[in-house]
């Protein structure tokens, strides 16, 4: 299929399994601080350092093998706990850090949805057969 | 992502609750009678928080249960008040309005937190929908 080809070219299936991952990442912050004055709630995270490790090998492994052989769908890590001090209720909350991190979730998500923008725009604009 | 949505949602319910909880007590710091007349003050009531599981598979979180707080009364001698006991004591509700005032903050706060997560699930919704525009 042509479009299936168009669309799984370039970076376009990376950018949507980084999306997918900030969605989750997403509701897992959201919870955390849904969740802030919970007596004995733990905070949970994905890993995001072992989600970009795994990329990037899966990159470099993308790159030696035949095209379209190799995809992005199965990349995922696992939830974890967040760490951090332990508050006297059993909380390990940091307000600070959880909004840290969902703005530069936000902001990781924003711009992989620019980048499939982008790319989509130029398969249609290649489509069209027509700049702008 | 309207997961994370229900989420905040679910926070502002029970931090709103919450918030209900730590007016009542206000409210009745002064309380002496219960609503049948009585002579018995009022309890300081607390909202318990737990996390949510629903059967929707949507966390959150909830009030769990509004529970009373078992310490004892504040007694005030005050022997021309109509409710003192025989040896001129009055008992006022387990309220200290400095502890409520510190709740009111956090809870407050907890509530903001939570609208500030659902303006940023709301700006990445609408990146993700200027997809398909």
């Amino acid at each position: 299929m042509l479009i299936e080809r168009l669309l799984n070219q370039g970076n376009g299936p990376l950018a949507a399994q980084v999306m997918r991952f900030a969605a989750a990442r997403h509701k897992l912050l959201a919870e955390n601080i849904a969740n802030v004055s919970t007596p004995g709630y733990r905070n949970k995270d994905l890993d995001v350092a072992g989600f970009q490790q795994m990329l990037r090998d899966r990159v470099q492994l993308r790159r030696e093998s035949p095209p379209g052989t190799v995809g992005f769908d199965d990349i995922w890590t696992e939830t974890i706990d967040r760490g951090g001090l332990l508050f006297h209720d059993r909380n390990n909350r940091s307000i600070e850090q959880l909004v840290t991190d969902s703005a530069k979730n936000a902001l990781l998500h924003n711009l992989v949805v620019e980048i499939l923008r982008k790319q989509f725009g130029s398969i249609e604009s290649a489509l069209r057969e027509r700049i702008g | 992502m309207f997961t994370s949505l229900d989420i905040g949602a679910s926070a502002l319910a029970a931090h709103r609750t919450r918030m209900d909880t730590i007016a009542s007590n206000v409210a009745n710091i002064s309380v002496t009678r219960s609503a049948d007349g009585r002579i018995e003050p009022f309890r300081r009531r607390m909202a318990l928080l737990a996390p949510q599981a629903d059967a929707a598979g949507s966390p959150g979180v909830r009030v769990a249960q509004i529970v009373a707080d078992p310490s004892p009364f504040r007694s005030v001698y005050e022997p021309g008040h109509p409710d003192a006991d025989e040896a001129g004591y009055v008992k006022y509700p387990n309220i200290d309005l400095a502890m409520e005032m510190v709740n009111m903050m956090e809870a407050s706060r907890a509530y903001e937190a939570s609208v500030t997560m659902m303006e940023t699930t709301k700006a990445m919704l609408n990146s993700s929908l200027r997809l398909i525009a």
